[in-house]
């Protein structure tokens, strides 16, 4: 490896634990459009950024760049608290104003800014080594490797200082109001943390993919986990991970980086989606199925408890009794079993000793209305699961 | 006594959302102490009566006091259980995190729950009778369990006044004896309990005070004085007959 091709991939990793922070947030605040907003909305800013710094990584292009994307969210409430329109209407009203005032400005001035619309939209990782940051004659690096550094840095200063009063505002405002935390300081604070980190990072993944960034780490870690501070860590993991991967799947494919770091964003997302232990569409379906069987089978132990007849629990009965099909009496029956929870003789089923124990406590939990406790109980008595 | 500051001072509050006042002058002193139940019809504006007081809204003329100062004032000397949690309930956080969460308001800015906030948590699910739910994400539980969970986090607010909107709207016989149970020990140890409640038969047995609001207060003072037919009639339109013995 290169030392470019290691700094990129840097870079790209930064990048995206810088955006999967605050985008983090704003999944968990339904706002994930609004970071759409502000990434188109920033060009006018950066524009006019660029006509009076002609640096594209100066900070004070960043501020200002960043304050159009302020703007942006507030022009967005405004128009939504006048109650004729909702949140996605107003968005789609504000932003493609200020980014068609941000693409005129540079048509306007093709010739004397050096800053074309595809590289503001899509950014060039791949160039982002050659602009080098040069103190007292001496070389330290990428220029954009220190802006989205310092980003990150501020971030997560912010992060660690902040994290129970963004927890709290997000979710349950009402409270944190009553608290003494403003919901308004901290709403915009992290739409500032929001702008700042879009405007530091168009320049490296461009101002539409930044999108996918802010988003898609954040939600696939939803996918995940209970807990905030794992989703955090998770965002930040699958961030770095897209950053790398799709480094090396534009190497291969000789591809923007960019556009391979978001595909593999959005691979990511549909292998979790798919795939997830707890609420993934395949152990969903798989956890669903398992239920249904063991819950007909607590159904046929306490039938079995019930009815001391033996006629009530001849085997032929049985599936006519609890009007099962003959497939689903077989597995269960397998099943209870398998589990050593009844016996068979002469074709009446009865219960065993730890079958007999296993109903009665399961239906003491049942009529205490703790049905939490069935799960744990099953993993006590189940050598196999449904 | 006599020179103690009311728990809640209200003068002269009128309210609107959008022109139609939907509190209208309303004077009202609740005494530090008390447990008192605002009752009312459906829209005749308990809940904003309870917002104002929080500042949630601000009204459009009036005055609320909170021991004599205004609310923003005495922020940490009130909590608030509010009708209908209007939470995210996927949010990724569980029963105890959402009771510590009660704990924030003394901790103040920047500086993080501990050991102790977590004991605090604990014991108030405990009271609740929660505990064994403590590591469930919270849209796993019941109507009743979460307006339990809500509770909790009021109480670990260790607060002098509680405001509670309808705590017993969804939860089952048991439970509401048991949160009954919870506030009369609250008020033992002094605090000012003011709770939303539509249920006009358990008045008498639950609570010491009560106001009669609809847009305008009826009448507010201690139970075995003015509930009687007379302001029920007034409060809801029609003429009342509860049976009130007591
Ligand atoms: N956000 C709002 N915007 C406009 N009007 C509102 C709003 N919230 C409440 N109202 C109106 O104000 C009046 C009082 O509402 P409030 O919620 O205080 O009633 P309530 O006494 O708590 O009723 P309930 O017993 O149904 O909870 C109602 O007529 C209601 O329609
Ligand atoms: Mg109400």
């Amino acid at each position: 490896m290169t030392s470019a091709q290691l700094e990129i991939q840097l870079i790209g990793a930064i990048v995206a634990i810088a955006c999967a922070i605050p985008g983090t947030f704003l999944v968990l605040r339904k706002m994930a459009m609004i970071s759409d907003a502000i990434s188109h909305s920033i060009l006018p800013g950066i524009v006019l950024g660029f006509f009076i710094t002609q640096d594209l990584n100066s900070p004070l292009l960043i501020l200002l760049a960043a304050l159009t994307g302020v703007i942006t969210v507030i022009l967005v409430e405004f128009i939504q608290k006048t109650g004729l329109v909702k949140e996605d209407t107003a968005i789609g009203l504000v932003f493609p104003a200020l980014f068609s005032i941000g693409v005129i400005l540079i048509a306007k001035n093709a010739n004397d800014v050096h800053l074309d619309i595809d590289a503001v939209l899509l950014g060039e990782l791949a160039f982002a080594p050659f602009d080098r940051l040069v103190v007292d004659g001496m070389d330290i690096g990428p220029k954009s490797l220190w802006v989205i550094g310092s980003i990150l840095l501020i971030t997560l200063t912010l992060l660690l200082l902040f994290f129970k009063e963004l927890k709290l505002s997000t979710f349950d405002k009402g409270l944190a109001a009553t608290l003494g935390f403003s919901p308004a300081i901290l709403h915009y604070g992290l739409m500032t943390i929001s702008s700042v980190t879009v405007v530091g990072a168009f320049d490296a993944v461009g101002a539409v993919l930044v999108v996918a960034l802010i988003i898609a780490p954040a939600a696939t870690a939803y996918l995940l986990t209970d807990n905030l501070k794992h989703m955090l860590f998770l965002s930040c993991c699958f961030g770095i991970f897209a950053a790398i991967a799709g480094y090396w799947l534009a190497n291969v494919l000789d591809a923007s980086i960019a556009g391979s770091m978001s595909t593999v964003l959005g691979i990511v997302f549909l292998l979790v989606y798919l795939f997830a232990p707890k609420q993934g569409v395949f152990s969903v379906f798989f956890k669903e199925r398992q239920q249904r069987k063991e819950v007909s089978l607590l159904v046929f132990l306490l039938h079995l408890q019930n009815h001391q007849e033996a006629e009530e629990r001849h085997v032929n009965h049985l599936r006519e009794h609890i009007n099962w099909q003959k497939v689903q009496a077989k597995t269960v029956l397998e099943l209870a079993s398998k589990n050593n929870l009844i016996y068979i003789s002469d074709n009446i089923v009865s219960l065993t000793d730890k079958g007999q124990e296993f109903t009665d406590e399961a239906l003491l939990y049942i009529t205490t209305n703790k049905v939490t406790a069935i799960e744990e109980l099953k993993e006590r008595f189940f050598l196999f699961r449904g | 006594m006599k020179d103690r500051l009311p728990a809640i001072r209200i003068d002269d509050l009128t309210v609107a959302y959008d022109y139609k006042p939907v509190l209208w002058d309303i004077d009202l002193i609740i005494p530090e102490g008390v447990l008192m139940a605002i009752v009312g019809p459906n829209g005749a504006g308990k809940s904003t009566l309870i917002k104002s007081i929080l500042g949630i809204i601000k009204p459009i003329a009036g005055s609320v006091q909170v021991f004599g100062q205004p609310y923003k004032k005495q922020v940490d000397k009130v909590a608030y259980v509010p009708q209908k949690g209007s939470v995210d309930w996927d949010f990724p956080t569980t029963a105890l995190d959402v009771v510590m969460m009660g704990t924030y308001g003394s901790l103040g800015w920047i500086k993080r729950p501990g050991q102790k906030e977590k004991k605090l948590a604990l014991e108030a699910l405990e009271k609740v009778g929660m505990l064994e739910f403590k590591n469930r994400q919270i849209s796993q539980l019941s109507g009743g369990q979460q307006q339990r969970i809500f509770l909790a986090r009021a109480l670990v607010q260790n607060a002098a006044i509680y405001l509670m909107d309808e705590p017993f709207q969804g939860v089952d016989a048991t439970t509401e004896k048991a949160i009954i149970n919870i506030l009369k020990e609250l008020r033992k140890a002094g605090k000012t309990l003011i709770v939303v409640h539509h249920d006009l038969q358990t008045v008498p047995e639950y609570f010491d005070w009560v106001t009669f609001l609809n847009v305008k207060g009826i009448a507010s003072g201690p139970v075995k004085d003015i509930f009687n037919d007379d302001n029920l009639t007034k409060t809801y339109g029609i003429n009342y007959k509860v049976a009130v013995n007591q």
